[in-house]
């Protein structure tokens, strides 16, 4: 009899945890910082929702190929990306329009996080500032131009034209070269003719840590969420702020279309966005905070893109000029840089 | 060895079937794809990559490469293995398991280490400085030297294995009767140790060739985007702009060229029989 109530026991036990997991989010996110997320944003919200998150991770283009490989069964529900990525997704049809009133941080977010690629198909969870990074021992930086002056030859890096950073030094380059601002070819003809001065067009920042660490770089562009590789570092590395401004990108929420679990993936997004997640987020210095009520400490926000003053000021590439015309800079990219 | 024939292939079958399944038949798929052209059959694919002029510059030093490692891993292999066939048996050991000691490291550890070497404040670029043969750090890594170094290092063992054991199979007297008879080195070489060991030059070539011309680290690490080759840049294709059409090219590409050294270098072999 005791055994038999031990196993009814048992058996509720199970399936009552099983039922409570029940309600299922599957989320396609960015694979960095998934501990320091886990911590800060998953568990939490399991907890409140009594539901189980599915993380699925990797590069944009893989994540990008599976919403669109799954479109007509959509198995990621809510899903994080660069704006110009969504915006490829949206003009796919793959995104569901995002219904803001669901957000009740909606109006605490940054008036470009608010609807940055129109009809409602994303909200912008973080921004990022990109700027130089340099060894300020060794060299001054005022301008993006100097990238490519004599002075640095042989000791730079750029971002290579297919990743997120290197659109906008094309674009910041482009004004520091005083070209029409439409226009990036002639900018790509000038990192041409510099091309045996480039050390290497890297595509991974942690890549270019250990470049700069090594002191085979001296100067590179780079997203400030990779700040923290460098400037926890004894050598004296230093953010530059040149004539022309740093560039600024952001990331954003979206919704794929059809998925049937958007009231859930509302529920996370809203919990993402409230200043609550948002501040916890930025202490862990993963992401910078696109709610404006966000207070972080001064050390803090030496880490991130913080602040209206600095987030207002960045230059930033619209998503639909990155897909327009990527192509037509990654192709002559390969024939004028790449030897 | 068996009764009959049937158990043999009753052996071979399940191997047989697992290869089959999750092998062939996923790779055809794949490789299908470069063949595919608006819904129908065409070389389509082949055309548009071979026109690009990036792509027959890549295509080109991926080649090059390929030979350049293959050829130098001969020649530094012929030396290697003729010094260590004639060892004593307990320094024979000892050197072969050097040899063979790099291969047990991982080839990532083995190319970043290239980078501390080969770096503007490595041991290359110091002693360069030192020795007063160039007043600043050359560039070294990014480049196809650097490229060339490290596939040069983690083929080598390879085509030394292969070459020490052809050449334990040479015939004790022969070298010797050929010096006897008047031959020197070079005609030793030519005449005697050559064809009897082309089937071990045949293996280490075709390893070593298809060896550089499929790695993926070492191209990725010390090349980078600068120095593109046909793996890194399937890497690109697939991960950066998913483009599996140009992927699925560049993978026949790269086992057409795998298969044809191989052809090749068996074709020389017995041509000089």
């Amino acid at each position: 009899m005791k055994t038999l109530f031990l196993t009814v026991s048992a058996l509720s036990l199970t399936m009552s945890a099983a039922f409570a997991q029940d309600k299922t989010l599957t989320i396609s996110v960015y694979s960095f910082a998934q501990d320091a997320y886990k911590e800060a944003l998953y568990d939490p919200f399991e907890a409140i929702c009594g539901c189980n998150l599915v993380i699925e991770t990797g590069n944009s283009v893989e994540r990008m190929a599976k919403i669109e490989a799954n479109a007509a069964d959509p198995v990621i529900d809510m899903a994080v990306i660069s704006s110009h990525d969504a915006l490829a997704l949206a003009q796919k049809g793959l995104l569901a329009e995002i219904d803001t009133s669901k957000l009740s941080s909606f109006d605490e977010l940054y008036p470009a996080a608010q609807n940055p690629l129109g009809n409602n198909m994303a909200v912008g969870y973080t921004f990022y500032a990109s700027s130089i990074v340099y060894r300020s021992d060794l060299v001054t930086i005022d301008s993006w131009g100097d990238l490519l002056s004599d002075d640095l030859a042989g000791r730079v890096s750029l971002p290579t034209i297919t990743g997120t950073q290197g659109p906008l030094t094309l674009m910041m380059l482009n004004a520091a070269l005083d070209q029409d601002p439409a226009d990036f070819g002639p900018t790509i003809e000038a990192i041409g003719e510099k091309a045996d001065d480039i050390v290497t067009f890297y595509s991974r920042s942690s890549e270019l840590a250990q470049l700069m660490l090594q002191e085979e770089v001296i100067a590179a562009p780079i997203g400030r969420f990779a700040w923290s590789r460098f400037k926890d570092t004894d050598m004296p590395f230093a953010w530059a702020d040149p004539v022309e401004g740093q560039a600024g990108g952001m990331n954003v929420m979206l919704l794929t279309k059809d998925s049937g679990n958007e009231e859930l993936a509302l529920q996370f997004m809203d919990y993402w966005l409230s200043a609550e997640v948002q501040t916890r987020v930025a202490n862990a210095l993963i992401d910078s905070p696109a709610n404006m009520t966000v207070t972080v400490s001064d050390e803090i926000a030496e880490g991130l893109t913080y602040g209206a003053d600095l987030i207002n000021s960045l230059k930033i590439l619209p998503p639909a000029e990155i897909i327009a015309k990527r192509d037509g800079w990654v192709d002559q990219w390969n024939n004028v840089v790449i030897q | 060895m068996f009764q009959n024939r049937k158990e043999g292939l009753a052996l071979a079958l399940p191997a047989a079937v697992f290869s089959f399944l999750l092998f062939l038949v996923p790779v055809a798929i794949l490789l299908s794809e470069g063949f595919r052209f608006e819904g129908s059959w065409s070389l389509h694919g082949y055309i548009d990559f071979f026109s690009q002029r990036l792509n027959q510059r890549v295509f080109f030093r991926t080649l090059k490469l390929g030979v350049l490692v293959a050829g130098t891993s001969a020649i530094i292999g012929y030396a290697a293995a003729f010094c260590i066939v004639n060892l004593n048996a307990t320094a024979r050991g000892r050197i072969f398991g050097l040899v063979v000691l790099p291969l047990m490291i991982s080839p990532v550890a083995r190319t970043y280490a290239w980078i501390v070497i080969l770096g503007r404040t490595g041991i290359v670029n110091d002693t360069i400085v030192g020795l007063g043969l160039s007043d600043t750090p050359i560039r070294i890594l990014f480049t196809e030297t650097a490229v060339f170094l490290g596939l040069l290092q983690l083929f080598l063992p390879l085509m030394i294995i292969s070459l020490v054991s052809a050449m334990e199979n040479i015939p004790r007297d022969a070298i010797p009767a050929a010096r006897v008879l008047g031959a020197n080195w070079f005609q030793v070489f030519t005449r005697v140790i050559l064809p009897l060991t082309k089937e071990g030059l045949v293996m280490g070539g075709t390893l070593v060739f298809t060896g550089a011309l499929t790695a993926y680290i070492t191209p990725a690490i010390l090349g980078g985007s600068k120095v593109l080759m046909l793996e890194t840049l399937l890497y690109q294709k697939v991960n950066v702009s998913n483009d599996f059409v140009s992927a699925s090219v560049i993978a026949m590409i790269l086992i057409v060229m795998s298969f044809s050294a191989n052809l090749l270098l068996k074709r020389i072999a017995t041509a000089r029989r």
